[in-house]
């Protein structure tokens, strides 16, 4: 019955959306997010305050039982965060699609809003299925409606190219995903979450919580996964960018925490913890690094996505191998961080990605170098993507510096504690550097694209965007002044979620995780009071004397110019060189050489790309295009041989069921 | 009583640093040179002057060096002096401190950017990629202190032993050097950046600030030798803490660690190129890596 109302609810949507006028689309599917948001709101919050887990549906069948569908305080949050995404991302959705309404089709229209608000709900019944089936059903759901979503300028060659190796790629996550409920279901006769559990129990099933790894992984970004990432977000339309970054990666963030949190064999989850903590290492810095590199805004801030989740991954590592050593302070941090980072990440990432959207439909490109000052032209845009932008660098007093404090406390209390050492300070060292080189990525991009002067004419040309779109923005960013001033609330919301993940007491994260935040946030509106107190100081000192403007300062070079401004591709040159290893670069053009003394017009363009996107794309592509050559020989265009091959197919079943195989 | 100490001591430190770095220079010279007090006089001549802003730029320029002092000062309540108590002290402030300096080092890049000099972007650059290497080193040291003194707050992890155990004295020392290495990039010392250069294109944070003047200068000098009393302080903690630990002892000591060992190297060497700047900051993360082990080792009562 469930999958008939579902069946009954999406063809009324489609309806709603492909009869609507086509300014209206944008409002039903607003109202249809809305409305889904509202309706696991209610429970959720429920939930995360203190109720038991909600069973939404206790047995759905169709053909076969696919399981049950409940809301428990890990989805809880989940899909509060998809609640939250999905309404900015419709908000914002109007202003960006604007300029395209009279030259896309109105079916084509019809197509996106229906798939984004197919999206969110996919989204909301993957955090919400207990049942394998049911969660397959959905997760595959979710990877076709991003695909539609990220399809929507498929007139440009290189979003279908993105998007077909997108398709591809969730396919083979899929796979994994397939054979890890199938692993399950073959151990303990039944394919679900709660079932796993009794399947890890039974023995070292240790396989099984790889496959889910390598599945959930292709999702969330996990090195060495996360090619799609970089390629699929700069073609999808930006709001696409925003919640797909924001969000739908998160769940398989969300896969990996509820497959070990089924985990009771000490052991077992020792070793999940060692493998989930190296992939976290591993993913952030790769993804850091690949983000200070890169020249286009959106491949930058898709890197950035894996770095995060990489640093989410470094806190959950740490909090899983604590509870096997029996850790549960350290547990508790940790697991704390990784929720607060997925919940903050959402935030600032969708807020970056509307940023770039904003930039984007102003000026048409996303090449880093082609921008500068867009400051004076979008003060608007620059405010708000400056605050996330310290958030992102993790620094006081926004929320990014809230949850990576959080995972640093844990590590550090596992090394002041001696449980774990090693993998502690590994894990510190990792997250110090990762948070220095976020930092120059993060100070590239900003400093290259809203400060300094205007490096291409379309950027004088451009002004504010809509107020709506702005008011998307203003959610997110509420969000995130208020989780980095008051930490110590916001940490309720993952309160109940950790206390049933690392059998804390919720007592105990009252005395300590929210102590520590409360002068946390002492600390944070402190630096605002002091920072405020200087400039209103400086600025009473100034009012008295000659305050003058000038030129820049030339340095005594009589005709500096606005092409000779640092580029964010010299920003990140020292960088760099120091990890010309990792990427391959390609160049167009040629660089002005060093004999040059009057150099004539050069044209020059490189790209870094990432080593491993060759690694892992290239030999497969190879292989599945000499697999399609072999079997093209069989289309041959002619009825009876077509009809030729459907006999053989019967023959072939018959025999085989002659011979009980099948 | 003893906040209210803790925070004029460190002021004293940060006034006095500058002036033993100038005298022990000239000490080594052999030339009479600055007053003792000449850098105090010269900003507060500065703070008095009126400001050219760049046209360029936008309120964020005006805005950073408020949040640079800002930072500075803020991470400057959080450090003891030896047995004081410092205004901000909660568990993981060692986080705070770094990130708040953190915070400090993105507001002048941006202001850097904000020109749209290439110089000061190119400053901004190098600021960037050494601030990011050197993170390491410094959350990996606090990491060796909160392994053996137990604690993740400045106030509590210098506290906790004062008893003579020669562990303790090794580590203890191991780390008050690295924390002197860490000054040297922080405040861009010699040999990775010199404060007096004359040419532009090999200087860091100088180049940073070109086209700044007046009131912001001053507040940018000020901030830095706040930020060069932190780490001078932490070091100065980590040297008293194994022995006799006392404010009275590790304030000369901390003005004298720093100051005459800038002083010194500042005398002795010559600026490194800039290409080995990465080198060698990139050594001082891997040494603190190396001091968090031999930590580790001690803890396992290993003997080495």
């Amino acid at each position: 019955m469930f999958y008939l109302y579902l069946l009954i609810a999406l063809a009324l949507l489609v309806a709603a959306i492909f009869l609507s006028p086509l300014r209206a689309k944008v409002w039903v599917s607003f109202a249809a997010i809305a409305a889904a948001a509202l309706a696991v709101a209610v429970p959720s919050i429920a939930t995360l305050a203190g109720g038991d887990a909600i069973q939404v549906a206790s047995s759905i069948r169709s053909v076969v039982d696919t399981g049950a569908l409940a809301i428990d305080s890990l989805s809880a949050i989940f899909l509060l965060i998809i609640g939250v995404a999905g309404i900015a991302t419709a908000l914002y959705s109007r202003g960006y699609l604007a300029h395209y309404l009279n030259k896309k089709s109105s079916a084509h229209i019809s197509l996106h809003y229906t798939a984004l608000v197919l999206l969110v709900v996919s989204m909301m019944l993957v955090v919400m299925a207990d049942g394998g089936f049911l969660f397959l059903f959905a997760w595959e759901l979710m990877t076709i409606a991003s695909f539609i979503l990220i399809l929507f300028d498929a007139e440009r060659p290189e979003v279908l190219r993105a998007a077909l190796a997108y398709l591809v790629m969730m396919h083979v996550g899929f796979i994994f995903l397939v054979a890890g409920f199938v692993g399950a279901e073959a151990a303990t006769g039944s394919a679900s979450f709660s079932a796993l559990g009794r399947c890890f129990a039974e023995g070292t099933n240790t396989g099984i919580f790889i496959l889910f790894l390598l599945g959930f992984g292709m999702k969330a970004g996990l090195f060495p996964m996360h090619v799609w990432l970089p390629e699929a977000h700069p073609a999808a339309p930006s709001h696409v960018s925003a919640i797909m970054s924001g969000v739908m990666i998160k769940t398989g963030v969300y896969g990996v925490i509820r497959v070990v949190s089924q985990m009771t064999a000490v052991e077992q989850i020792h070793t999940a913890g060692v493998v989930i903590l190296t992939a976290g290492i591993v993913t952030g810095l790769w993804g850091v690094i690949l983000a200070a590199v890169q020249n286009d805004v959106k491949r930058l801030l898709a890197y950035s996505s894996i770095e995060n989740v990489g640093v989410i991954f470094i806190g959950l590592g740490i909090a899983t191998l604590s509870m096997a050593a029996g850790h549960t302070g350290v547990a508790m941090l940790a697991m704390c961080g990784a929720l607060m980072h997925t919940i903050n990440h959402s935030l600032f990432k969708s807020l970056l990605f509307f940023g770039a959207g904003n930039i984007y439909s102003q000026m048409h490109t996303t090449l880093l170098d082609r921008f500068g000052g867009v400051a004076k032209y979008m003060p608007v845009t620059a405010i708000l993507f400056l605050l996330a932008t310290v958030a992102i660098c993790a620094l006081p007093p926004m929320n990014g510096f809230v949850s990576e404090f959080l995972i640093y406390l844990g590590m550090l209390d596992s090394v002041r504690d001696g449980v774990n050492t090693l993998y502690a300070a590994g894990g510190i060292l990792a997250l110090a550097l990762i948070g220095g080189i976020a930092v120059l990525a993060f100070t590239k991009l900003y400093g290259t694209l809203f400060l300094g002067s205007p490096r291409d004419h379309h950027v004088a040309e451009s002004e504010e965007v809509d107020s709506l779109r702005i008011a998307a923005m203003g959610i997110p960013a509420a969000g995130m002044i208020m989780i980095g001033l008051f930490p110590q609330y916001a940490i309720r919301i993952v309160e109940r979620t950790v206390c049933a993940l690392t059998d804390a007491e919720a007592i105990f994260i009252d005395y300590y995780a929210a102590s520590a935040l409360s002068r946390l946030s002492l600390t944070a509106l402190l630096i605002l009071i002091v920072i405020t107190l200087l400039y209103v100081i400086k600025s009473r000192a100034q009012g008295s004397r000659t305050v003058e403007k000038g030129p820049t300062w030339g340095c005594g070079f009589t005709s500096p110019n606005i092409r000779m401004q640092y580029t964010g591709e010299s920003f990140a040159e020292g960088l760099e060189s120091i990890a010309t290893s990792l990427t391959q670069n390609t160049v167009e053009g040629r660089a002005v050489g060093k004999s040059e003394i009057f150099p004539s017009t050069h044209n020059y363009n490189v790209r870094h790309k990432d080593k491993i996107d060759r690694l892992l794309a290239e030999w497969w592509v190879e292989l599945l295009r000499i697999i399609n050559k072999r079997i093209m020989k069989l289309r041959t265009g002619k009825i009876n041989h077509y009809i030729l091959f459907a006999l053989l197919f019967l023959v072939a079943i018959f025999v085989l069921s002659l011979l009980n195989l099948i | 009583m003893g906040i209210l100490l803790n925070t004029i001591l460190m002021i004293v430190v940060a006034i006095a640093i500058p002036g033993v770095i100038n005298r022990t220079r000239a000490l080594l010279a052999g030339r009479k040179g600055l007053p003792f007090m000449q850098h105090v006089r010269n900003v507060s001549l500065l703070l008095r002057k009126g400001t050219v802003y760049s046209t360029t730029t936008t309120a964020l320029f005006r805005i950073a060096p408020a949040v640079y002092l800002g930072a500075a000062i803020v991470a400057m309540l959080m450090i003891p002096v030896a047995d004081l108590y410092p205004l901000i002290s909660f568990e993981g402030d060692v986080i705070c401190f770094a990130y708040t300096l953190a915070l400090a080092r993105v507001a002048i890049i941006l202001a850097a950017m904000d020109t749209g000099s290439s110089f000061e972007g190119m400053g901004a650059a190098r600021e960037a990629l050494y601030g990011a290497l050197i993170e390491p080193a410094l959350m990996i040291g606090f990491a060796t202190l909160a392994m053996f003194c137990g604690y993740t707050s400045f106030a509590d992890i210098f506290e906790s032993e004062q008893s003579l155990n020669l562990h303790l004295t090794i580590v203890m020392v191991l780390t008050a050097y690295l924390f002197v290495k860490i000054t040297f990039v922080e405040s861009g010392r010699v040999p990775v950046d010199d404060p007096r250069t004359h040419l532009e294109l090999t200087m860091i944070h100088e180049v940073m600030c070109l086209d700044y003047s007046g009131i912001d200068m001053g507040m940018i000098h000020i901030a830095g030798w706040i930020k060069t009393a932190c780490f001078s302080m932490i070091a100065a903690n980590a040297v008293v803490a194994t022995g006799c630990f006392h404010w009275w002892l590790a304030v000369p000591l901390a003005i004298l660690l720093t100051g005459v060992s800038v002083g010194v190297v500042e005398s002795t060497q010559a600026r490194n190129k800039l290409v080995r700047n990465t080198t060698f900051i990139v050594t001082i993360s891997a040494l603190a890596a190396l001091i968090f082990f031999i930590g580790y080792l001690l803890q396992l009562d290993i003997n080495i």
